[in-house]
């Protein structure tokens, strides 16, 4: 069973907000899906549980069509980021009701688990969700994401407005509710350092395309950074995959992506040091620097 | 579908309850107005102010159904399709007990209001299915373009208050039943356009709503 989007294309107001992505989510894996603010994480989250219409291009979950095939949609969960201001129609509702609500659609809704989380993120299920604050309303979707049971699961930034202790609750559930169902999850988030130990593979999405798929940990291991002075660093890195120049004045420092067999010339008087997640993300999204 | 009827009947309870409520006030009002309470009348009367109620329920639910629960339905994975067949399944429940309510309080009380009454179920219907078609879109126009809705919302708020203040002005001389029957007279006989505008408005909110779910994208 995979769920496989082809050469999708959303535009607004004639601009391309996502182009022609492909990607193919196995199951089994906890995903991250990564990016800047406007890179079309959400937009693409909601083309693959078909709660947008692509403008062009398909989504297939074992070969069906996803859109308007309940079969294929009772299998996908994505549990939006609530937006509960005065303005919006949830605003007036109770927790427990859109729980309810939730509950009734879900097929393999788990009302166990369901009342152990309200109980362990101390929730009040009376509560009107216009009433609550942010990390309450993640709580709300996280709850849902988590007792739908679905196969593929789709969490958008679960951890907004969490303080520390829920978010390692949040990933620590994540992780037993993976190891015990082997379900798949795309988790979207901008805390990229805290999920870098949970996200199995890592999907970066820049300016509505798909940069790189791959796999957390080689994705990180194959990143180094280089800093030195200027005419060391370029010579080491001659011939390389290098991002994210900074330069302060006779200093540089770049980040490098190694290929199989590649290696960075230490024989040069160059600093090489590993780089983290959000590191390498930064290097392959960000743009360069250059003060004086 | 079994789950997406779950859900729809369970919102027609809860708006019953809104139904029963507003037939109550109306209720109340033309007893305050009545003088030398004939309850035989009155309770056949009742089945008028419930269609009113649900008319009006009918009515001002579809801004809330359009912008929370038909997205909130989207969210949870259900298709565009079943969504839109499940709200009509929802309006044609309530619909459906409004009606039936009606049937049996005039079949429990007869008389010759009551006799009227069951004759005027077929237009009772017609008026009913097309103020929900109506009002559905209506509905979907306020959550779309919030300026013109705010019109029709002055104008529905107007209607109702317009009955609450007829309900009491006409049952200010006694509920007699010359009175009733000379308003209900009016729905005995249904008009060949009325009957004809139910297929005509079911169509044009089928219509309307398919062309713009087809498109929308899920806010919540």
């Amino acid at each position: 069973m995979s769920l496989h989007c082809e050469n999708i294309v959303k535009t607004y107001s004639g601009k391309n907000v996502l182009h022609d992505v492909t990607l193919d989510l196995q199951p089994g894996k906890i995903y991250g899906l990564i990016g800047r603010n406007g890179a079309g994480k959400t937009t693409l989250l909601s083309i693959l549980s078909a709660q947008n219409p692509a403008t062009k291009g398909s989504v297939t979950l074992d070969g069906d069509q996803v859109w308007e095939n309940r079969k294929s949609l009772s299998k996908i969960c994505f549990s939006r980021e609530l937006n509960a201001n005065a303005e919006s129609g949830i605003a007036a509702m109770k927790a427990k009701e859109y729980l309810r609500i939730a509950s009734t659609y879900y097929e393999d809704w788990d009302k166990t688990l369901e009342e152990r989380l309200v109980k362990l993120f101390d929730m009040n299920p009376k509560k009107k969700l216009g009433k609550m604050n942010k990390g309450m309303l993640s709580m709300i979707t996280i709850v849902v994401a988590l007792c739908s049971k679905a196969p593929y699961t789709f969490l958008d930034e679960p951890v907004a407005g969490l303080d520390v202790v829920a978010r390692e609750q949040f990933y620590k559930l994540l992780l037993e509710e993976y190891s015990s169902s082997g379900r798949t999850f795309v988790v979207s988030t901008h805390i990229i350092e805290e999920a870098a130990d949970v996200l199995e593979e890592v999907i970066i999405l820049h300016e509505g395309k798909i940069l790189l798929t791959a796999d957390t940990q080689a994705f990180v291991d194959s990143a180094v950074h280089v800093s030195g002075k200027i005419e060391e660093v370029d010579a080491a890195v001659t011939g390389l995959e290098v991002h994210h120049t900074e330069t302060v004045g006779r200093s540089k420092g770049v980040t490098v992506f190694l290929k199989p067999g590649q290696k960075v010339d230490e024989s040069r008087d160059v600093s090489v040091q590993p780089v983290s997640l959000q590191r390498a993300f930064v290097a392959l999204c960000g743009e360069e620097e250059t003060r004086q | 579908m079994k789950r997406n009827l779950k859900f729809w009947t369970r919102y027609n309870w809860e708006f019953t309850g809104l139904m029963l409520a507003i037939a109550a006030v109306l209720s109340v009002v033309a007893v305050f107005g009545a003088e030398g309470l004939d309850l035989r009348t009155f309770a056949t009367v009742v089945p008028y102010f419930l269609c009113i109620g649900a008319a009006l329920c009918i009515l001002l639910s579809n801004t809330g159904t359009h912008t929370l629960y038909m997205p909130l339905l989207m969210s949870m994975g259900e298709t565009r399709r079943n969504v839109l067949l499940g709200f009509h399944y929802f309006r044609a429940l309530t619909i459906a007990v409004t009606v039936a309510l009606c049937a049996v309080i005039w079949l429990v009380v007869p008389g010759e209001v009551s006799s009227q009454g069951l004759r005027s179920i077929p237009t009772i219907l017609c008026v009913l299915i097309i103020a929900s078609a109506m009002g559905s879109i209506m509905g979907t126009v306020f959550s779309k373009w919030k300026w013109l809705g705010t019109i029709i919302i002055i104008v529905i708020c107007g209607f109702a208050g317009g009955t609450v203040g007829f309900a009491g002005a006409t049952m200010a001389d006694g509920l007699a039943v010359a009175k009733t029957m000379e308003l209900a007279a009016y729905l005995v006989t249904m008009p060949w356009w009325l009957a004809a505008a139910v297929p005509v408005s079911l169509a044009l909110d089928v219509a309307f709503h398919w062309m713009l779910l087809r498109r929308q994208e899920v806010k919540l």
